[in-house]
């Protein structure tokens, strides 16, 4: 114990020194400050707060590394032009696209990943971990690793064809009203006003109550209550191009509605709806993973990251860490798409300088 | 350096200015090594083509770097202060209080939540040189030597509510409100009509001439330049080419460079007559009257015809109905009385009516060329799709048609087959949309204000195309332009419109010789002329009280 108190302090002290050494002021500042934090750090809470620093610390070089690295992967196999714009992405985009490929391979290989099946039981209810099984056992006995797993396929994929069906719904109808203009463009603003004046919550449950919770509903009532978001983003960036000179002069070429949506206002406006899509996708996620908490989203036995915290969250009450894993599953998607999409905006805004 | 003024006087002087701007990832030289000294009183014209930095060094001037370039080299002078190693508050201190700044756009410029004269006592009020009610006094003085009308009342006006000329007047006042040493006139009446610019010019001149300021006066506009400065400096790609007295510059320019810029009025064609063997006029204005939804009249009554294989300048101020006749004629807004004929047919008023025939025959080529290009789409793409939707060509044969296009325009197919607009230079995208109107194979094509946003030398290029493509492919053009000297060198009739009517129309040779209509000789007698006394000469002729509100006949 003595030691690594001891390496700990001398660590972050030549730490301190060598980067002053290299002029690197910014590290430098950072590191020391942490020396100042953790003397105080280490006389009140002593040596397992200062373990709890290292790990902590440790955590995030690693998942630095791992993003550095990803990155630098990336840039080799993919093709020139995007390997041009990769090179000018963060740590934490490059992080972010990790994460989504873990979670997309996990989910698309879900059956031959997990272990056993998602609603096999194998073991007595709340079982702990043990070798067979990672993470321990849920309620009825069911191996929790596999069910995240399968969770990741259940829940993002449904979420991900929500988010579809809302932005097919969404974008089609604000490119047609910005085109188009008039009443028809009066008309569906009034009708996304209504949709947006209920709120979403109480709307989804009312719809799914009445018309029962099979998966199809739900894709339905998630992409009808966030069109109109979509509807509106969509309609004022195409608001602002239909007024340059080239679709004045695609429309007096004769040109029709729909090829001046595909090919005169969708290439200008891709950057802000891909950005708007990763956002929009999170909201839904998080909508459905609540939905599922209440016992209306996807059903039992079928895995799925909100009812499996609903499921086990009895367990918290033990100072059981099962119930929040999902949770952080959930989470840490969030976070890692908001990464992606920050990127996204900052490269679509034009605001590169500075 | 002319001997008027003397060494002592020396207010800015800059050394072998070097800055850098950031793109791509690199530092590259904008500008490489300018030398500039300016006297007290003394007025520095710096003109050049964009991108010549002329813009970039006037901020310098103030030791002010815009965001992505820096100064990289050098030495700023500015009364005995070095500006590139000052501290951002003693260059705060200086900045309008000792140095001013008149932008191109006063529209822009001005906040247009606050009245005019707020904003004009900020500086004096702040640097606490006046009291707020001196500095108002102190302002509708500057108001009045500027002569803007009723200088009591119209401070306390909002921006959006007096007219561009008079806004950029009110900008000179903002600036000469703490007397400045030196003020810098970034292209201040490059968006002004040529009428209201003579009252910017003689205004700007008569205050500078009476507080003994210096200015650095930056502008592409040489016979603008020469009314304003007593010393010229030509720059070109961040360098400078020459610096000499006005007179001298004028009468001797020593660089050919310099001598190409003074040449480029000089493009003429032959002027073409009417055709008179009854050849029906390719279109025909027949009485139109338009307004914008619920508005006011904006076209009263406009007829005029245009012949094949000839170019119509359509003049006027803006605000007088040139475009909205253009709008009238592609069928974009429907005429509320009168009709147009293609060939003696009459045209349906709205476009969505009209045939893939009738839709063909009228092309446009638009002011802006950034955004009237696409800039998502590949050249080929945005010239062959007009071939392809009006002749269903495919394939090679589209490719080829692509191709010859391209040559037509006097661009490298094989270079420019897969770029983007965004790639391009002004001219090139210019030509680029002059190809997308030809490849409709129209016989008539609208011209609006197609030079007015380029460098004279790129302007004349364009001039020169379009009279080629004319005389080859027999073209008919409606030419849009505020610009006399454009007309000059290129119609062969013209028609003045003044507040949506036509006020005269004729042959060229015919209307730039008196007998003028009063308004026709207004807008003439505007356009500067590379004599440096012409303003003055004007302004005697006119009488000091009138020169703008002549434009009221």
């Amino acid at each position: 114990m003595m030691f690594f108190v001891i390496g700990y302090y001398v660590f972050l002290l030549l730490a301190s020194v060598v980067l002053s050494l290299f002029n690197q002021t910014k590290w430098f500042r950072m590191v020391f400050a942490l020396f100042l934090v953790s003397i105080i750090v280490g006389i009140v809470g002593g040596a397992p707060a200062l373990r709890a620093i290292a790990i902590f610390a440790a955590l995030l070089a690693t998942a630095a590394a791992l993003s550095f690295a990803f990155k630098e992967f990336l840039i080799l196999i993919v093709r020139p032009n995007l390997a041009k714009e990769l090179r000018t992405a963060p740590l934490t985009a490059s992080f972010g696209i990790f994460i989504i490929f873990t979670y997309a391979i996990a989910g698309t290989f879900a059956p031959w990943i997990a272990p056993y099946g998602q609603a096999e039981v194998i073991a007595g209810a709340f079982a702990p971990a043990d070798a067979n099984m990672l993470l321990g056992a849920d309620q009825l006995g069911r191996d929790v690793f596999s069910r995240i797993i399968y969770g990741a396929r259940n829940s993002v994929g449904l979420a991900l064809i929500s988010t579809l069906g809302a932005f097919i719904l969404g974008a089609l109808a604000g490119l047609l009203a910005a085109v188009k203009g008039g009443w028809f463009d009066q008309f569906m603003g009034r009708v996304a006003d209504i949709i947006m004046s209920v709120p979403s919550l109480i709307f989804a449950l009312l719809m799914l109550s009445i018309f029962g919770t099979k998966s199809w509903v739900i894709v339905l009532v998630v992409a009808i209550i966030y069109s109109p978001r979509v509807f509106r983003l969509t309609r004022a960036v195409a608001g602002n191009i239909v007024v340059m000179d080239y679709i004045e002069a695609a429309k007096l070429r004769g040109e029709g509605d729909w090829y001046l949506i595909r090919r005169e206002i969708l290439p200008n406006s891709t950057a802000p709806l891909i950005a708007e899509f990763g956002l929009e996708f999170v909201f839904v996620f998080l909508l459905i993973a609540g939905l599922s908490f209440l016992g209306l989203g996807i059903q039992p036995p079928t895995a799925d990251w909100g009812s499996m915290v609903r499921e086990n969250a009895t367990l918290i009450s033990f100072g059981d860490i099962t119930p929040l894993i999902p949770a952080a599953a959930i989470a840490l998607l969030t976070v890692s798409v908001n990464f992606v999409v920050d990127w996204m905006l900052w490269r679509s805004s034009g605001l590169k300088e500075k | 350096m002319s001997a008027k003024f003397l060494e002592k006087d020396i207010l800015l002087e800059i050394e072998d200015l070097q800055i850098q701007g950031y793109s791509e990832e690199t530092w590259i030289d904008i500008i490489k090594g300018v030398n500039l000294t300016l006297h007290r009183g003394e007025v520095l014209g710096l003109i050049g083509e964009s991108g010549a930095g002329k813009s970039t060094i006037g901020a310098a001037a103030m030791g002010y770097a815009r965001d992505g370039t820096r100064i990289s080299g050098g030495r700023i002078e500015f009364d005995g202060i070095e500006l590139t190693t000052a501290t951002e508050s003693d260059k705060r201190s200086l900045r309008g209080s000792r140095i001013a700044y008149v932008a191109q756009s006063a529209a822009a410029s001005f906040n247009p939540a606050h009245k005019i004269i707020d904003q004009h006592t900020e500086a004096p009020v702040q640097y606490r040189i006046q009291k707020r009610l001196e500095a108002q006094e102190d302002a509708m003085k500057l108001y009045e030597q500027l002569r803007l009308p009723n200088p009591n009342e119209i401070g306390f006006r909002y921006p959006h509510q007096v007219s561009g000329g008079q806004l950029q007047r009110a900008m000179t006042a903002m600036a000469m409100s703490c007397r400045p040493d030196l003020i810098i006139f970034d292209e201040p009446t490059t968006a002004l009509d040529v009428t209201t610019q003579i009252e910017v010019l003689a205004a700007i001149r008569d205050i500078v001439d009476q507080y003994n300021t210096a200015a650095i006066y930056i502008t592409h506009d040489l016979a603008v330049v020469a009314q304003m400065a007593d010393t010229i400096k030509v720059l070109l790609k961040g360098e400078e080419v020459e610096q000499a007295s006005t007179v001298e510059m004028l009468e001797n320019p020593q660089e050919d460079y310099t001598k190409s810029l003074w040449a480029v009025r000089s493009f003429k064609r032959p002027q073409k007559a009417r055709p008179k063997d009854g050849t029906e006029p390719i279109i025909s204005v027949k009485n139109i009257d338009a307004a914008y939804t619920g508005g006011v009249k904006v076209l009263d009554d406009v007829s005029f015809d245009i012949y094949p294989g000839m170019t119509v300048a359509v003049v006027g101020e803006s605000g007088s109905g040139k475009s909205t006749t253009a709008r009238c004629i592609t069928g974009l807004l429907p005429p509320m009385a009168g009709e147009i004929q293609f060939k003696g047919d009459t045209l349906p008023p709205k476009y969505t009516d009209r045939s893939k025939d009738q839709l063909r025959q009228a092309q446009m080529i638009y002011q802006m060329a950034d955004t009237a290009l696409n800039p998502k789409v590949q050249i080929n793409e945005i010239i062959g799709r007009p071939a392809q939707f009006y002749s269903g060509l495919k394939g090679t044969a589209l490719k080829q048609r692509v191709d010859e296009l391209l040559d037509l325009i006097e661009l490298e197919p094989s270079k420019y087959y897969y770029r983007y607009p965004p790639e391009l230079s002004g001219g090139q995208k210019q030509r680029i949309g002059i190809a997308r109107a030809l490849a409709a194979e129209p016989e008539f094509i609208i011209c609006d204000e197609v030079t007015s946003a380029l460098d004279q030398l790129v302007a004349e290029g364009i001039l020169k195309l379009l009279d080629r493509l004319q005389r080859d492919l027999g073209l008919a053009y409606m030419f849009i332009t505020h610009d006399l000297a454009t007309v000059r060198s290129i119609a062969d009739e013209v028609v003045v419109m003044q507040n949506g009517k036509v006020v005269e129309q004729g042959p060229k040779d015919k209307m730039f010789t008196p007998p003028h209509h009063p308004y026709t000789d207004l807008l003439l007698s505007s356009v500067p002329e590379m004599d440096p006394n012409w303003l003055t000469t004007l302004l005697e002729e006119r009488g000091v009280d009138n020169i703008g509100e002549k434009a009221d006949v």
